[in-house]
């Protein structure tokens, strides 16, 4: 638990509602870690390898990931993240409206550790964010530099 | 040169064909009569021969004859007197032979007889002249015997001249006979040949416009089976294209509508500490609470979020109908042999439940045929239209459903035949349209089942139709292919 208190949850969603309903049901579900929000993937991409305070260079993180972004597709981070030497251990959780049996096991097959289809019926969906909470307080996510 | 018909062609071929041999038998028999004249004319000329040879015999002997009796006159030898006697023997029996052969000929015979009695004058004389030398006497200056022989040989020299007058001109009769022939058998060969090759020429010109027509049905042939090659490329394109859009729009729609729906459970959320207040209000200072502010909260608001809430819900399932048959239609196909028997007593198995519940029978007709499809797709057709048959099944009347199949040439037809409400006609292709429905709304669904099918039937090379009047049952009928072709699948 202590360690997940330093986690940074990358958020990338182009949708802003969806955004906003992600971060509500998070908070709902107890977790207070901060939350970056970015709306493109050139901009995620950016955060992710240059920031000072990127999970590249310092602190861990967790990336939740929207496949259908307006500037490049979703797997496209996804890849990045995963073949990147700094970025590799950190864990990605694929939140997409995406239940495409194919797309999902490409996802897997890239090295995403989970793949949530976000559920029309609200629900479900917040059912599901509650339990990636549960996920992320169990979850030991490794230090950049560890 | 003007295109034969095959007609015309037929006619000028066996009217070819037909008059050379007519013209052949006309030769045939022409040369044998010629040939009959010829060797009638050979006859005569060989009989004149022979007349000849006859006159040339008899003046040979009676030549002979005088020598003789002229050497015995000279010498008296008895050589000569017996060279005489047999020379004179033989001399009736060659005038007889002369005068047999020259039967057909008057002027000859006439001619006979005078040289019988100049030859019985002569033999008589020379006779004479024979005993008067044995008896030792010699007359030259008075012998008749001489002179009859001398008036003789004019007279057969005369005949002969006559035989070869007659040979001359039987000879070229003989001839002109020949060149007769020749000049039939000349004709018939021109003719023959004519006729050959006018035959082989209107062959020809016959086989070259059938080899013309051949290749130009060849041609077309190929620029047909380019022409659907292109036509069916172009239809995948285009059903491809309808898959990938509406792939993508029922995704894109849904992902406002999760904001709709979780923004609609947000207002929920917020309308509940609302309603609260509300109820404290009332309770505590009704007088601030109008009853506009109190309607709003307690009916207006949970209403309206019910309405938007249902609404959702149901876009979301006709946006999930969408992806799952666009998802149907990009699934591969793999044909397998499959029995009708087992597929259809699967089908029957899983919806027995709800075919209890509602009190209905499911009857498979036995030994039904075996297809080579896909396993899958054929399962959710029948599937779909079992439960339609369940589901509108006619109150009041038990339910029986009945599954029956027959191989009709490359074809198997499935029926399923229920008892049920039936169909309005006037609605019988609306129901195979995509959200479109029939009769009664009293059973939940989105209009999707038939559609599906039809969707899935066309995949499989399949066609779909219906057969049902209102309160009658319905009867679908499913004609799929024997054996699912690769193209399809490709497809």
């Amino acid at each position: 638990m202590n360690d997940s208190r330093h986690v940074t949850i990358v958020m990338v969603e182009d949708d802003e509602g969806h955004a906003r309903l992600i971060e509500r049901n998070i908070r709902r579900a107890g977790i207070m870690n901060e939350i970056r929000h970015f709306a493109d993937g050139g901009s995620a991409l950016r955060y992710l390898h240059d920031d000072a305070n990127g999970p590249a260079h310092n602190g861990p993180a967790l990336v939740l990931l929207d496949l259908n972004l307006p500037d490049m597709s979703g797997t496209d981070i996804l890849a990045d993240v995963k073949s990147s030497e700094r970025l590799r251990r950190t864990p990605v959780v694929v939140l997409t409206t995406t239940d495409d049996k194919v797309e999902i096991q490409r996802c897997y097959d890239l090295g995403c550790n989970v793949y949530i289809t976000k559920p029309v019926n609200y629900e479900s969906f917040a059912d599901a964010i509650r339990q990636l909470g549960l996920f992320l307080s169990v979850i030991q996510v490794p230090e950049a530099n560890a | 040169m003007a295109k034969l018909s095959d007609r015309t062609a037929n006619a000028l071929v066996l009217g070819a064909v037909v008059t050379g041999f007519l013209a052949l038998m006309a030769i045939g028999l022409l040369g044998v009569s010629v040939t009959q004249r010829n060797l009638a004319f050979t006859d005569r000329v060989a009989h004149t021969y022979e007349v000849q040879d006859a006159i040339a015999e008899y003046r040979i002997l009676n030549e002979q004859m005088e020598t003789a009796r002229r050497g015995y006159l000279l010498s008296a030898e008895a050589q000569f007197a017996r060279d005489f006697q047999a020379n004179l023997e033989r001399l009736p029996q060659a005038l007889q032979q002369v005068e047999d052969l020259t039967r057909d000929n008057p002027q000859q015979q006439a001619r006979v007889a005078r040289a019988r009695a100049i030859t019985q004058r002569q033999v008589e004389a020379a006779r004479a002249s024979v005993a008067l030398r044995r008896a030792g006497a010699i007359d030259f200056d008075n012998d008749v015997a001489a002179k009859e022989t001398r008036a003789l040989r004019a007279l057969t020299a005369e005949m002969a001249r006559d035989e070869a007058r007659m040979l001359t001109e039987r000879n070229s009769e003989r001839l002109g006979s020949v060149s007769q022939l020749i000049a039939v058998i000349i004709a018939g060969g021109v003719l023959t040949l004519a006729i050959a090759v006018g035959s082989l020429w209107v062959i020809w010109r016959y086989t070259r416009d059938l080899t013309e027509s051949h290749q130009a049905l060849a041609k077309l042939n190929a620029n047909l089976e380019g022409e659907v090659a292109n036509r069916t490329a172009e239809l995948r394109r285009a059903n491809e294209e309808i898959q990938r859009f509406a792939y993508i729009v029922s995704h894109d729609l849904r992902s406002p509508l999760v904001n709709v729906m979780g923004f609609t459970s947000e207002l929920e959320a917020a309308a509940k500490p609302l309603d609260a207040l509300v109820e404290r209000l009332e309770a505590e200072a009704p007088a601030l609470l109008t009853p506009e502010a109190k309607l709003a909260v307690t009916a207006d608001l949970p209403e309206s979020l019910g309405f938007i809430r249902a609404s959702t819900q149901k876009m979301d399932r006709l946006i999930n109908a969408i992806l799952r048959l666009s998802r149907e239609g990009r699934r591969v196909l793999t044909p397998e042999p499959v029995k009708l028997d087992a597929l259809l007593t699967n089908v029957a198995g899983t919806l027995k439940h709800r075919a209890d519940e509602l009190g209905a029978v499911i009857e498979i007709a036995p030994n039904l045929p075996l297809v080579v499809s896909d396993r899958l797709a054929l399962e959710q057709i029948f599937s779909n239209l079992v439960e339609n048959a369940l589901k509108y099944l006619k109150p009041g009347r038990p339910g029986r459903i009945e599954l029956r199949a027959h191989r009709r040439g490359e074809r198997v037809i499935v029926e399923v035949i229920d008892n049920g409400r039936g169909i309005d006609p006037k609605d019988h292709s609306r129901i195979f349209d995509l959200f479109r429905r029939s009769g009664a709304q009293d059973q939940p669904g989105e209009g999707i089942g038939l559609a599906h099918v039809r969707a899935l039937g066309y995949r499989l090379g399949a066609t779909i139709t219906v057969e049902s009047a209102l309160d009658l049952g319905a009867t679908f009928r499913v004609s799929l292919p024997v054996t699912l072709s690769p193209d399809a699948v490709a497809a």
